[in-house]
């Protein structure tokens, strides 16, 4: 299928009434799904940025320039908030990957209740990020949790742990309710690229004397090393942009511990009132998650040498 | 013929259709957004019930439909709707911040054509805390003073006398001491992410002569000011010293009322309208709650009032309307049934004396503490911001590192006195 994509297109001639014809008729089919883009995404995007060059004030704005620019960037806050994203995303993703692996590597090698699992696993994700988030707020809450009940119970813990009191501990806590969630993501992924690897490697590894390890790192990995710089780049845009369940659980508290740059938005633009310097920072975080979005479309190009291989 | 009778049916059929509608407009009753932060609340739902049905009943052509929303998200909600021209008609909402947005009607117009008996039912002070720019831009409905409450059996365990309740800090402090044992508090120190937590902290600085800000709220003064600062630490230290509840920076009015409820803590500073979710939460406590000023340094040393008013939202398209409920529900029997059902203090001072908030006792404690408070939220239009963000930033922070407490306020101050003067 990956090769189909690979194949030279042949040369469609574009001169001619008959192929102009056709050229408008396709963009005439092509026009309602512009005009519904434009609507839901360029207009919101052009208006963003029109309100990041004003001072809004309520109902009523003044135009700035480039000045909520200069203030955002200039704010400790910002580049606070943006390291707290670093350290969220990156932990978050790689725990994704490395544990959405190893549960799909074991999937797949189950052969009795394969079906019911993979559902099982799946649960963390078909729960709405909110929901998840308020289940995980009281099961995380020191005094009635049952967390703590649990760990004292088993004499792990003396005291009440405050996990979302602390930013150390609140933000471990939210990037763990993240990868609870985002696991079942990856290891989709992941268990479809396994089915995709013809049994003969395996066979032929097996003759050569490999391993499981060897096995894994000579067949399995080089396999899937592709479709997992792919899923890591796609689970990288989620993830950076993502605001529920911090918003939920702490409000990117405390004491700013777990504020990354969505939740910085949102209490910038609804409880501080300043919608310019919060389009400024959307703004900001849309270059950001543009960049990997570029990088993932230059993965993805069908005339990647990878692709073919 | 048949061609005529088809041509008469198509003339009928297109007259229906253009009067159709206008006369099914006629039928439709206004229908009027009512959003507070309260209607969540459990107490106050009887009560705004009956509000409604009987609103509604008085008044065929209107309906009014209440927008619950959770208090957290109260006002986002609320800024969102107004961004988007779409907020509810009537909402209670920090007044300043709001009226200086351009999110709210002024009332002037339908206050001054009102007759003076309806006028007079509050006094100025009152009505100026719902001023911004002297206009006036709500009608003051109910308020809360903050005073401390505790619990009587937890305080006779520790062989206090409920009678004798603490007068300064450190007599709070002495108390505080005796009511802490395993797995069991004092206190609450409040640093959740709300505005609550500032308004206690306020208590305790004005408790201790300190102020916040300057006079005319153009300077915090939170760190500037020795007695605010000497205040904020000792209020602060409860939770160093273990007498004051686990996890100070997640703890909120919700998980203050919890920990009171549940016999966790033995005491907290908080409003009327806390004794009910108490009792709500645990019937037990039901005679088991008695209520005493809060320890002050100084004497006449004020605590705080909220004042929550009805508003209207610009985007309304019915204020005339609208107008008619926030009457309808600042009169007297709403007012009553408000403090004898969900413990929310009337304001209108024609209601101080009546026999029916005479015969509770407890209301009539809170009242009395409340003749010595200041209304809150506090006139600037960053209130809500810097109430809800700043401070109980600064509030969480010092919880954090207490020895960085001076550093953090003193920042405090910069960043406040910075936005004051950036209005």
């Amino acid at each position: 299928m990956v090769d189909a994509i690979a194949l030279p297109v042949p040369r469609v001639a574009r001169t001619g009434p008959l192929n102009r014809r056709r050229r408008h008729a396709g963009l005439l089919f092509v026009a309602p799904v512009f005009v519904f883009l434009c609507v839901v995404i360029v207009f919101p995007l052009g208006h963003a940025f029109w309100t990041s060059l004003h001072r809004v004030r309520g109902l009523s704005s003044t135009f700035v320039g480039f000045d909520n620019y200069a203030r955002v960037l200039g704010d400790e806050a910002f580049w606070h908030s943006l390291g707290t994203s670093v350290v969220f995303t990156s932990s978050c993703v790689a725990l994704h990957m490395v544990l959405g692996l190893g549960l799909a590597l074991i999937l797949h090698q189950l052969t009795f209740a394969r079906t019911a699992l993979r559902i099982l696993f799946l649960t963390p994700w078909m729960v709405a990020p909110a929901v998840g988030a308020t289940i995980w707020l009281w099961l995380l809450e020191p005094q009635f949790g049952v967390v703590n009940y649990l760990l004292r119970a088993a004499g792990a813990i003396d005291g009440p742990v405050a996990w979302l009191g602390e930013p150390g501990t609140a933000l471990a806590s939210v990037i763990a309710v993240d990868v609870w969630r985002g696991i079942p993501f990856v290891m989709l992924l992941m268990l479809a690229g396994l089915k995709t690897i013809p049994a003969e490697q395996y066979e032929a590894a097996a003759m050569d004397g490999a391993n499981a390890w060897q096995r894994f790192r000579f067949v399995t990995w080089p396999n899937l090393r592709y479709l997992v710089v792919v899923a890591s780049t796609l689970d990288i845009i989620n993830t950076i942009r993502h605001y529920d369940i911090i918003g939920v659980m702490t409000q990117g508290g405390p004491a700013g511990g777990t504020e990354v740059l969505p939740v910085l938005l949102y209490n910038t633009a609804f409880r501080a009132n300043r919608f310019g310097d919060a389009a400024a920072i959307g703004v900001a975080l849309l270059v950001l998650v543009l960049a990997f979005a570029i990088l993932y479309v230059r993965l993805t190009r069908p005339d990647r040498p990878e692709t073919a291989a | 013929m048949h061609r005529r009778s088809l041509i008469l049916s198509l003339i009928a059929a297109a007259l229906a259709g253009a009067t159709g509608p206008a006369a099914h407009a006629q039928k439709q009753p206004i229908v009027l957004q009512w959003q507070t932060a309260n209607l969540t609340e459990s107490q106050y739902e009887p009560v705004w019930k009956r509000t409604i049905a009987e609103f509604e009943a008085a008044n065929p052509g209107v309906r009014i439909e209440p927008v619950l929303v959770a208090r957290k998200d109260h006002w986002t909600k609320f800024v969102a709707a107004a961004q988007a021209r779409k907020a509810p008609c009537i909402v209670s909402v920090d007044l300043a911040t709001a009226a200086y947005n351009g999110y709210l009607l002024p009332l002037d117009k339908f206050f001054n054509a009102e007759p003076i008996e309806f006028r007079r039912a509050w006094n100025e002070g009152i009505l100026s805390a719902a001023k911004w720019d002297k206009k006036l831009y709500g009608l003051p409905i109910w308020g809360g003073t903050y005073a401390e409450i505790y619990n009587r059996d937890l305080v006779v365990k520790a062989g206090l006398d409920p009678e004798k309740p603490p007068r300064t800090f450190d007599e709070y402090k002495a108390w505080a001491k005796k009511l802490t044992g395993k797995d069991q508090w004092a206190t609450a120190v409040l640093g959740g992410k709300t505005d609550t937590t500032t308004r206690v902290l306020l208590t305790w600085i004005w408790g201790n002569g300190g102020e916040a800000f300057n006079a005319d709220m153009t300077e915090a003064t939170f760190a500037k000011n020795p007695k605010s600062l000497q205040a904020i630490k000792y209020y602060l230290a409860f939770a160093k010293e273990g007498l004051a509840a686990p996890s100070p920076t997640t703890t909120n009015y919700l998980e203050q009322t919890n920990l009171f409820a549940q016999g966790k803590i033995a005491t907290m500073r908080n409003a009327y309208w806390a004794v009910p979710k108490v009792v709500g939460d645990n019937p037990a406590m039901k005679g088991n709650i008695f209520v005493a000023p809060n320890p002050v340094n100084v004497p006449n040393a004020p605590t705080l009032s909220t004042m929550t008013a009805s508003s209207i939202s610009h985007s309304c398209a019915h204020p005339e309307a609208a107008w008619k409920f926030i009457k309808f529900d600042a009169d007297r029997k709403w007012a009553i049934e408000r403090a004898k059902v969900a413990n929310w203090m009337p304001l209108r001072n024609d209601l101080a004396n009546d026999p029916d908030v005479k015969a509770d006792p407890m209301l009539a404690q809170f009242i009395k503490i409340g003749t010595n408070a200041r209304s809150y939220p506090l006139p600037s239009p960053v209130w809500a911001d810097i109430a809800a963000n700043d401070i109980v930033d600064a509030v969480q922070k010092a919880l954090l590192a207490p020895e960085k407490t001076d550093d953090i306020f003193r920042e405090l101050d910069v960043r406040l006195t910075k936005k004051l003067r950036d209005i």
